[in-house]
Formats: C-alpha cells, sequence, structure tokens
C-alpha cells in the first residue's frame, strides 16, 4: 500500500472536484486581496502573544466580592431587559408572521409589504438601532428593550412565517370544510401545527437577545454591559473577572436549557 | 330541553380537555409587569419619547453623502473583517468539531472536553473578545476579526458537530469497515454527508459577522461602526444617515445574495 493511495478524493478520477477547488481558491484570492485591509501582521500577531498571556495572568486576581450585589442587580437587568425584549416582540410577530406566510396572508400584496417590512426591520444591527434609540429617549434600559425588540420582531416574524408555509395543508381544509372562517382556520388549523417550531424560535431568539443584552450597555443601554467596558477600561480586573464569569454562567444555563426543551419538543415527548 | 348534554349522556363524551393557556397567559403577563416595575420604565419617558420621535427621526431626513468615498472604504475594511474572521472560524470548527461530535470523537474525555471549549467560545461576547484583542494587539480591524472567529468558531462547532452526530450510522460504519482512521472517517464519511448543510451554517455566520462587524467599531476594532457612533455622538444626523444607509444597502444586498446562493445550492 502507497502513501498516495491513502489520500485519494472519493471522485472517479481521485482529483478534488471542480467546484470545490473554484470556491476555495475563490475565497483564498479575497482573502489574499483584503489582507492589506483587516492590516493582517504575522509578527504583530505573534508578537502580542506575550500581552495576552500576562492579560490572561492579570485576571487571576482576589475578585472584588463587595461588588457581588451590583453585579447580580445588573445581571438581573440584562435578564429582564431580554424577557421584556422577547415577549413584546413574541406579541407583535405572531401577526405580522401570519400575514407574511404565503398560505396565511389575506392578499400577496400584504405578503410582499411584511415581507419587506420585516426584512428592513432586521437588516441593521441591534447595536445600532440601541444607538439612535438612546439618543432619542435618553440613557437606561428602555432604549435597550426598545432595540432588541424592534430587531428580533424582524427574525421572529420571517422565522414564523416560513414556519407556518410548510404546515400540512390536510388539516387546513379540514377545519376549512367545517365551516371555520378566516381566523378560525388560522388558530385552529395552522397554529397548533407550527407550534413545536414556534417554541424553538422564541428559545433561539430570546438566546440572541441574551447575548446582545449582555453588550447593549456599551452605548448606555442599560444591562450589564456599561459595567463590563468600565471595568476594562479602568483596568478594574477583580471586577472584570466576577462580570466575565456571571455572563458565561447565564448564557451557558440558558444554552443548556434551550438545547433540552428543543430536543424534547422536536423528538416529539411534549410536556 | 335545554339540559347541557352532558347530564343527558354521561359516559357519551370524554371529559373536558384542560386548556392552561389562561394560566400560561396570565403569568407571563404578571410577569411582565414586574419586569416593568423593576426596569422603572416610565410610560410617561415612553409617550414622551415616541410623541418626539417623529421629530427626531425628520433629523435624518437629509442624509449627507459628501463623505462616501471614506465610507465605502470604512465598509470594505468592515466586510473583510467578516471575511477575514469567519474565515478563522471556519478553521478552527473545522478541526474541533469531529471531536465534539459524540459518535466520532476518540475518546468521551475528549468529546466532553472539546463540547466546553465550544461553549466557552460561544459564551464569550464578541464585543468582550474584541475589547480584550484590542488591549493586546492595538486598534485596528485584526482584533476585531479575531474576537469574530474565536466567538462564531463556537456556534459553527456546535453546528458542525450536531450535523455530524445527525447522520446516519451506516455511512460511518461502511467507511469504518473498509480499515479507515479516525481521520479517514471525518473526511470521507463526516464532511460530505454534511456538505450543503455546513455551507448553508457558514453563509448564516458570514451574514452574521458583517452585522457585528459593522458596529465592532464601538470598541476600537476598526470598520465603519467607529464613524457612526462619532457622527451620532457629535449630532451630526446628515453623516449618521448616510451612514446608515450605506450600511443597511450591504446588508440587504449580502441579504439577497446569500439567499440566492443558498437556493442554488439546494
Amino acid at each position: 500500500m502507497t502513501t498516495v493511495s491513502i489520500w485519494r478524493w472519493p471522485t472517479p478520477s481521485g482529483l478534488p472536484p471542480l467546484s470545490a477547488v473554484a470556491s476555495l481558491s475563490a475565497v483564498l484570492v479575497a482573502m489574499w486581496l483584503t489582507a492589506p485591509l483587516v492590516e493582517v501582521d504575522f509578527v504583530r500577531l505573534f508578537g502580542s502573544l506575550g500581552k495576552m498571556v500576562a492579560f490572561a495572568g492579570q485576571l487571576f486576581v482576589e475578585p472584588e466580592w463587595e461588588y457581588l450585589p451590583q453585579l447580580l442587580d445588573k445581571m438581573l437587568e440584562t435578564i429582564e431587559m431580554t424577557f421584556l425584549a422577547t415577549m413584546i416582540a413574541l406579541a407583535v410577530s405572531l401577526p405580522l408572521g401570519l400575514l407574511a406566510a404565503r398560505n396565511a396572508t389575506p392578499h400577496v400584496l400584504v405578503y410582499r409589504l411584511v415581507r419587506d417590512l420585516l426584512s428592513l426591520m432586521r437588516a441593521l444591527p441591534d447595536l445600532v438601532w440601541a444607538l439612535v434609540f438612546v439618543s432619542a429617549v435618553g440613557l437606561g434600559p428602555l432604549p435597550g428593550v426598545m432595540a432588541l425588540a424592534f430587531v428580533t420582531v424582524g427574525f421572529m416574524g420571517k422565522f414564523f412565517a416560513e414556519i407556518i408555509e410548510v404546515v400540512d395543508h390536510k388539516p387546513v381544509e379540514g377545519v376549512a370544510a367545517h365551516g371555520a372562517g378566516w381566523l378560525q382556520v388560522r388558530l385552529f388549523a395552522m397554529l397548533p401545527q407550527a407550534l413545536p417550531d414556534f417554541v424553538g424560535t422564541v428559545m433561539y431568539i430570546l438566546d440572541h437577545n441574551l447575548r446582545m443584552a449582555t453588550i447593549l450597555g456599551l452605548v448606555g443601554a442599560g444591562g450589564i454591559g456599561y459595567d463590563l467596558v468600565m471595568s476594562m477600561r479602568l483596568f478594574q480586573y477583580d471586577r472584570l473577572i466576577l462580570i466575565a464569569l456571571a455572563i458565561y454562567l447565564v448564557v451557558t444555563l440558558l444554552d443548556r436549557l434551550s438545547d433540552r426543551l428543543r430536543s424534547r419538543i422536536i423528538h416529539g415527548t411534549r410536556a | 330541553m335545554n339540559k347541557p348534554i352532558e347530564t343527558l349522556f354521561p359516559q357519551a363524551l370524554p371529559p373536558r380537555p384542560h386548556n392552561l393557556f389562561p394560566v400560561w397567559l396570565a403569568a407571563a403577563l404578571a410577569a411582565l409587569w414586574l419586569i416593568v416595575r423593576d426596569l422603572e420604565i416610565s410610560f410617561e419617558t415612553l409617550a414622551y419619547g415616541v410623541a418626539d420621535m417623529g421629530e427626531y427621526f425628520s433629523r435624518y431626513r437629509q442624509p449627507d453623502f459628501s463623505d462616501l468615498p471614506r465610507y465605502l472604504e470604512l465598509m470594505g475594511i468592515t466586510l473583510a473583517t467578516a471575511l477575514w474572521g469567519t474565515v478563522f472560524a471556519l478553521v478552527v470548527a473545522f478541526f474541533l468539531s469531529p471531536l465534539a461530535a459524540r459518535n466520532l470523537s476518540p475518546h468521551p474525555l475528549v468529546y466532553r472536553a472539546a463540547r466546553e471549549a465550544l461553549n466557552f467560545m460561544r459564551a464569550m461576547p464578541d464585543l468582550l473578545l474584541a475589547l480584550i484583542f484590542v488591549a493586546a494587539l492595538g486598534l485596528g480591524p485584526l482584533p476585531g476579526a479575531l474576537a469574530l472567529g474565536v466567538h462564531t468558531a463556537g456556534f459553527l462547532g456546535k453546528f458542525f458537530a450536531e450535523s455530524l452526530e445527525r447522520v446516519d450510522q451506516g455511512v460511518y460504519e461502511g467507511v469504518a469497515a473498509t480499515g479507515a482512521n479516525f481521520p479517514q472517517l471525518v473526511m470521507y464519511a463526516g464532511w460530505p454527508s454534511i456538505l450543503r448543510e455546513a455551507l448553508g451554517y457558514v453563509l448564516y455566520i458570514l451574514d452574521r459577522n458583517v452585522r457585528m462587524a459593522s458596529v465592532l467599531g464601538l470598541v476600537g476594532a476598526g470598520g465603519i461602526g467607529l464613524a457612526l457612533h462619532d457622527t451620532l455622538r457629535m449630532f451630526n444626523y446628515g453623516q449618521s444617515a448616510a451612514l446608515i444607509l450605506v450600511i443597511l444597502s450591504t446588508i440587504l444586498i449580502i441579504d439577497y445574495a446569500s439567499a440566492w446562493l443558498r437556493q442554488t445550492l439546494n
């Protein structure tokens, strides 16, 4: 057995397919062209490794325990912002999702209009909206909740519409054959079928919003983010380590929870 | 005879199903009320703000495109940052995800370690990573690309690992029966089976990274975000509007391009 024969491509010729070579080289050329823009400098990169290690070393200090109550307060605020924004977005995007689903919309024109509205809403990142809303209504959690809810409606409405579009048509016809009205068909035939996927989507959005809410404070929109940036800027590593740990803990917990819930719902053992 | 049917034929109908929806709705509303109280969101401010919102947004009415070449260059840097971050994430996820797939991982301990590493990368917000890398590397887009790469490597690795776990066990057994070792199993059974799915995930991450890269400038990691932040701080609404329009149109173009690419892939 020669070494050549071990690494053959699983194609008749034993050579990589043209499409793979073409797309790989396109990406490589794009990276080579943009390297100066990103200021890629491997000398600098490896030169900074020492600094990174030194920074990591500084993180291992005695945490500032007196900061703990304030941290818990800010963390609670972050979680509350997440839930509030997700709930508002859920309430708004349920009807919008119905209007934006091809099989549930009252008119094609409405469908197109709502679809475009949703894609406009989710186009700009949450932080840009947070910046805009902070300068509109002032500092605090309110602009953060507004920004999160606004962008999330764009995503959730689109996901809901796509879920509703793939529901089975037979139950819909069955319910309609009983003389159900427009709203009744949507409520009793489409939504029950879409519900498991809806729950998965909401969990995903909740996850996304929690991650976002931890950094919205950067622009003064409430939550733990402000303390995070400040402790970083002021070299208060004894606080920074506590904040980073708290974020890690909360995000991981929600991640596990949503994983468990989603697999339970998808695999049919619904509670 | 107006008696309800249940009393006439007690055995004829199954019991009325419990509908817990009102309970859940009431609980959710109560929780929302508590949250609103705790966050001290005053509806006066909100109403005041909404009334003012029309006036406020009218300030953005005249976009000032006089500096357009610079904006386009900044957007180019942003796109390049997103590309480099995504490729970095792809490379890391490519090597980590087979170790984090339960059915492929050479040892349960390796599986746990790889999973935890991916979790950790995912849990650190990219803006925090960007702050750290800016402190170590200095200002510029490179720390931004690194931060995006580390954070999204966690996502990509998890997605890839879950796809690898969903592949039919027979495919792995077939290749393993020919005497393939771990890397060969991954390269000949794993990746070819999930290629389409994986490309979809990479496109999604690229999309996400473009959005994120356009705000990383806030912490000094290059790109268009810093310019937007500065113009908003200086109440220069004309230039802010122009910057927002540049970001918006770029993201919409990428959105349509990736939707088109996804359709051609399927």
